[in-house]
């Protein structure tokens, strides 16, 4: 297991993983409208995150810089001042364990757009969108020499990243780990690539806020989201040692491959992850109070992941709140694994659960209970999980039990 | 204007490097500009300069040594 010791962001509700938490237990969703000048461009639904790079980074250190790196180093820098851990450990104790699905897309959009309109593609392309340079990036800024690693398993990515980070530092391989995810796909290509799936909730103008509308009838897809989230890891008695605050601990992780698809959710493979991640931290089903569920809001997705929670809580299921907080975060991909580990840990502090907002009518075929008042008091809650189902078949799921 | 004015000019709008902390007539990668970033530099000037830097010239990195080449390109083009 694993302490967290100390919380970073770059969220669609702000820099302040406390504000951003006190945003969703009020139900307030980021999401707004997206265009952009492509042909045949249709309006989004997405929650961007305000961010100025200028806080981090001068003009000069920017050069090659690709926006999903600066969230990276901003939360990760953040995460680092939270857990007020600086020089506590030899820099070759030190790992990096991020999660990204994509890498640079906004440098490699413009590295192309350029590239067609002129014959010249900016000479820094590469490294500016290669998917492990926001790892890089975070081990200059914070001088970490252990490993520094990348994790891109599409929306499981920062889930797998944490999950690998707690086992380097239950089996002593780091003394410090700095886990998460950053994403900033928010870039007319992609936003567009999303469309051409049919995956993105459908927009509906002056609906934007509520167009991802998870575990209700009315779905019709997710809301991209884009931003960075991290979590200092110590083993638990490194933390007591010096005194650090623990907001949790990261007792269990669990994945899995469905093998049978690449992008079909299947419940079996969701359910072994939940299995092998309940196993690992040495609980039952119901010792879990909370789940913050992978809830991406596609018609079938959200009835496979019912059906696997069904499946490992059994009789217990009512005991089970769930909610799907990319309601009002939208989905960061190869963030959200890490923004809603962030989200289950605070709710397990706080012993509070946030919305699944935008549900007024659930899906009658999810036999889940929904979290779906604002403001949700859980003063038993001791345990709590986080579920994250990538395109490819990998599942990740995370315990998190109050320190 | 000159290209050693039209270069500072350039590297103030985009880095915002006081001319006047830069020796021209120094490496720049020897007062603190990334090599990343000189070669983000270099591409900027072709653009505005409108010019293909030779690569046999790619070790010059000093603000006046760019700039000569500049007016060596721009000398060639114009003969």
């Amino acid at each position: 297991m694993a302490a967290i010791t100390g919380i970073g962001v770059v969220s669609p509700h702000g820099d302040s993983h406390e504000a951003m938490f006190a945003a969703l237990m009020r139900g307030e969703s980021a999401i707004h409208k997206f265009t952009s000048d492509l042909p045949n461009a249709k309006p989004a639904a997405v929650a961007s995150a305000a961010f100025e790079a200028s806080e981090w980074f001068t003009p000069l250190q920017l050069a090659g810089v690709d926006r999903v790196s600066q969230f990276a180093v901003a939360a990760a820098a953040r995460a680092m001042i939270d857990a007020g851990a600086a020089g506590m450990y030899e820099p070759a104790r030190i790992g990096i364990y991020v999660g990204c699905g994509m890498g640079g897309g906004s440098s490699l959009e413009a590295g192309y757009t350029s590239g067609l309109r002129s014959g010249r593609v900016p000479p820094l392309t590469i490294p500016a969108f290669m998917p492990n340079a926001p790892a890089s990036h975070i081990a200059m800024r914070l001088k970490a020499t252990g490993p520094v690693l990348t994790y891109s398993v599409a929306c499981a990515s920062s889930a797998v990243a944490l999950g690998e980070a707690a086992k380097a530092i239950r089996c002593g391989e780091v003394d410090m780990a700095i886990a998460g995810g950053s994403e900033a796909l928010l870039v007319p290509g992609v936003v567009k690539a999303w469309q051409a799936m049919q995956t993105l909730s459908v927009f509906e103008p002056g609906r934007a806020a509520s167009s991802c509308r998870p575990f209700a009838a009315d779905r019709s897809g997710f809301a991209l989201g884009e931003g960075a989230a991290f979590v200092v890891l110590e083993s638990p008695e490194r933390a007591r040692a010096r005194g650090a605050r623990r907001y949790a601990e990261l007792t269990g992780w669990g994945l899995s491959c469905d093998a049978t698809h690449l992008t079909k959710p299947d419940a079996g493979g969701q359910q072994a992850a939940i299995r092998n991640a309940l196993a690992v931290a040495g609980l039952e089903a119901r010792d879990i109070g909370y789940c913050n569920a992978h809830g991406t809001a596609t018609r079938i997705g959200d009835v496979v992941e019912s059906e696997a929670l069904n499946g490992a809580w059994g009789a217990d299921i009512d005991r089970l709140r769930v909610s799907s907080t990319k309601s009002m975060h939208g989905h960061l991909l190869g963030a959200a694994g890490a923004l809603e580990a962030v989200i289950t840990v605070l709710a397990l502090e706080k012993r509070q659960l946030p919305p699944n907002a935008c549900c007024e009518t659930p899906e009658p075929a999810c036999r889940l209970n929904l979290v779906r008042e604002t403001g949700a008091a859980a003063p038993d809650l001791n345990a709590a999980i986080s579920s994250s189902f990538a395109f490819g078949g990998t599942n990740a799921v995370l315990v998190f039990q109050r320190a | 204007m000159s290209s050693l004015k039209q270069l500072q000019d350039l590297i103030q709008e985009k880095y915002k490097i006081d001319p006047a902390t830069l020796d021209p007539n120094a490496s720049m990668l020897e007062q603190g500009v990334d090599s990343l970033a000189l070669a983000e530099f270099l591409f900027d000037i072709e653009d505005h300069f409108g010019i293909e830097f030779p690569d046999a010239r790619a070790d010059i990195n000093s603000l006046a040594g760019l700039a000569q080449v500049i007016d060596e390109i721009k000398a060639s083009k114009a003969a």
